[in-house]
């Protein structure tokens, strides 16, 4: 840690860990709900678990990218955040937003729109908390020493986060409409700029962890971030096949969502080549496994298996089956939760002054929780595709066939109980590494630049 | 080799060429979301019906138009395959139309709210989905005469009866196989049953269905013929 203003970067980071925990608890109750045996129907029925369990996933890892952004940004910036008390301000304001939605929830006060559940009013509060975010981490950049890539994609990556949740409270009487601009948000969020932030966290990772050059990593960002936008933004069209848009989505969407995993995997040879390049022994090696992991990961989950549904031949059948939910789970683990967790593994022995990183908890966390997701993955496919099969081409009674695939979502809860074993060993270290310290220790370990003098 | 302005540039122009791309068959898109989905049909009714779609989550369990969750069933086309009579008394009391299978929430509906969340589903299962929900393709291939049967058979018998029972291998498990039932009961015992089933046989899990003097005549006589 560079700089004093960094340390809040650890209230964000343990906030994602609270609410990444009560995430998995109400993965649990769907999953036995799936398996037949919904013993807290009374009280969390199927759709608040489920409104419950996405909306935490969105709001942990908004809340680990803004930790992240609080932890770069100064370094990058070379300076202290311009609004130190703001930041926890904002988390703050963040977290009661959040626990008052999450209750909410549960007494079914909601909008019913897949991912934007939050009730109108409270979306109001998210975006005045955000823009609060982006004008601290904005006047950080436009007062600091330095304007790098990675700090200036980053930002924009935010703010544009910031800026497509509008389109989603646009009001409209036609379900089309409706979805067309839900998907303006969801999808040009997750395929679209989150991969901005992506590509920055990744970047500043790869410079620290392997000690390439700046500038050789940040050419190869803006390569991957334009293969992103280039595919992502005309790929939106693979939500609009079947919502009663036009025919010519199904051409257009399938053409660039086939072009999406390209990015993905530039993604992941980047990663994988700065690492064999730098050649730099970083003591941190957990997180260099989370970030490489990272790379790979969203290849494969949001990569591979977003190609696997993608076009529209095959997606006319798997449109609305379980497959969604077996390419859903790994694309957020891969891109999105592992990339916290990575920024995490990082920050964490800097921020706290404790160099817990080679404990052998570290990596039976990323390896257990990493196949722990792929088996996951597994069982959601196999149940997947036997819906697809026998709901959709054999034309067997909904109710009958998901009887029928009971018996995978026993498989899905013991490959999820080897998930939250990785995840609470993750946890246990994050909370053995304690609170952060209070003094600044020097250059952290980049070594680049001297420690700061100005420091407040 | 590559230099950092010419990946900016790369990156810079690649994606203002997409984004207006996007925005251009958006503009397109939105000038005829209108025809392809009869917007000028959306009565209050049906908007109404779609506010208590979005105020009870139905997402949260359902897909429509195939978005949403995955633990119930599809709704795009509910109103042809269900019919409102079965729309009416799911929403009434939905663990009494699936008595011992997955539950779903019971709601307070009232009456206009029944009738406002129906016609929602009348609107929407118009739509043109550019072939969504596809046709069970494999299904006409296994039972090409299957589905000729399906034509004789009275209209509320294929969208109540065969929710939980099925016929010649099609249909529901959460009752009786209905095959033969017109040689184990006489007419009058069927009409009977139909007419409430509790009071002919307590403890049973059929509820007691709203169908017309009409609806239970044709049914009886329908179902008298399978022997």
């Amino acid at each position: 840690m560079k700089y004093e203003s960094q340390r809040v970067a650890w209230w964000f980071f343990a906030t994602c860990m609270l609410l990444f925990g009560l995430q998995l608890v109400y993965g649990l109750i769907m999953g036995y709900a799936h398996a037949g045996h919904d013993p807290l129907h009374p009280i969390i029925p199927f759709h608040v678990a489920r409104a419950v369990h996405t909306n935490l996933l969105v709001v942990w890892l908004l809340t680990g990218f803004m930790g992240a952004a609080y932890f770069i940004i100064p370094e990058e910036a070379d300076r202290e955040l311009y609004w130190p008390k703001l930041a926890y301000v904002q988390l703050i304001a963040l977290v009661v937003v959040g626990v008052v939605a999450i209750i909410g929830f549960h007494l079914q006060w909601w909008e019913g729109r897949k991912f934007l559940e939050i009730p109108r009013p409270l979306d109001f509060l998210v975006v005045v908390d955000v823009l609060l975010f982006i004008a601290n981490i904005g006047m950080t950049i436009w007062k600091g020493k330095r304007m790098t890539t990675t700090s200036m994609v980053l930002f924009f990556g935010l703010l544009m986060a910031a800026l497509l949740y509008l389109p989603g409270m646009i009001p409209t009487d036609n379900q089309t409409l409706d979805s067309y601009w839900r998907w303006w948000v969801v999808h040009l969020w997750v395929e679209g700029v989150w991969e901005l932030i992506m590509g920055a966290i990744l970047s500043f990772l790869l410079i620290k962890l392997t000690g390439v050059d700046r500038e050789v990593i940040e050419k190869w960002l803006y390569v991957i971030v334009g293969f992103t936008f280039l595919s992502g933004i005309l790929g939106t069209g693979h939500h609009y096949y079947w919502i009663g848009t036009p025919r010519y989505w199904l051409l257009i969407g399938g053409v660039f969502s086939a072009l999406e995993p390209l990015a993905f995997l530039g993604m992941a040879i980047y990663a994988i080549a700065m690492a064999r390049k730098g050649g730099r022994a970083h003591p941190n090696r957990v997180a260099l496994q989370w970030t490489i992991g990272c790379a790979v990961m969203s290849f494969v989950g949001a990569g591979f298996l977003g190609f696997a549904h993608t076009l529209p031949q095959v997606n006319l059948y798997t449109h609305g089956t379980l497959v969604t939910a077996m390419h859903g789970h790994m694309a957020f683990w891969g891109a999105y939760a592992m990339l916290v967790l990575a920024m995490i593994s990082y920050a964490l022995p800097l921020l706290t002054g404790r160099k817990r990183h080679d404990t052998p908890s570290a990596s039976f966390a990323f390896w257990t929780s990493n196949i722990g997701m792929i088996a996951m993955t597994l069982a959601f496919a196999v149940a997947g595709i036997t819906q697809v099969v026998l709901e959709r081409r054999v034309g067997m009674d909904f109710v009958t066939v998901q009887k029928e695939i009971e018996v995978h979502f026993w498989g899905l809860l013991l490959a999820a109980g080897l998930f939250i074993l990785g995840i609470s060993a993750y946890i246990y270290n994050f909370i053995r590494h304690g609170k952060p310290v209070a003094e600044v220790q020097g250059g952290g370990d980049s070594g680049a630049s001297p420690p700061a003098a100005e420091a407040a | 080799m590559l230099s950092k302005s010419a990946a900016r540039a790369f990156f810079l122009g690649g994606t203002v060429l997409c984004a207006v791309a996007f925005v251009g068959l958006t503009v397109d898109t939105l000038g005829r979301i209108p025809a392809q989905t009869h917007q000028g049909e959306i009565t209050d009714a049906v908007r109404r019906g779609k506010d208590l779609w979005d105020r009870s989550n139905c997402m949260g369990c359902h897909t429509l138009l195939g978005e949403g969750a995955y633990y119930a069933p599809e709704l795009t086309k509910v109103f042809e395959r269900r019919g409102p009579v079965f729309i009416r008394a799911m929403l009434t009391d939905p663990e009494k139309m699936y008595p011992g299978q997955r539950r779903m929430w019971k709601y307070d509906f009232s009456e206009r709210d029944k009738d406002d969340l129906i016609a929602f589903f009348q609107w929407i299962g118009k739509m043109d989905l550019n072939g969504f929900p596809p046709k069970p393709t494999l299904a006409q291939m296994a039972t090409t005469t299957g589905l000729a049967a399906t034509v004789d058979r009275p209209q509320i018998f294929n969208q109540l009866c065969v929710a939980c029972h099925a016929l010649g291998g099609q249909g529901g498990q959460v009752g009786p196989a209905l095959d033969g039932v017109g040689g184990r009961m006489a007419p009058a015992q069927i009409a009977a049953w139909l007419a409430d089933p509790p009071a002919i046989k307590p403890g049973t899990q059929m509820p007691k269905l709203p169908l017309t003097d009409g609806q239970r005549q044709e049914l009886t006589a329908f179902l008298s013929t399978l022997k």
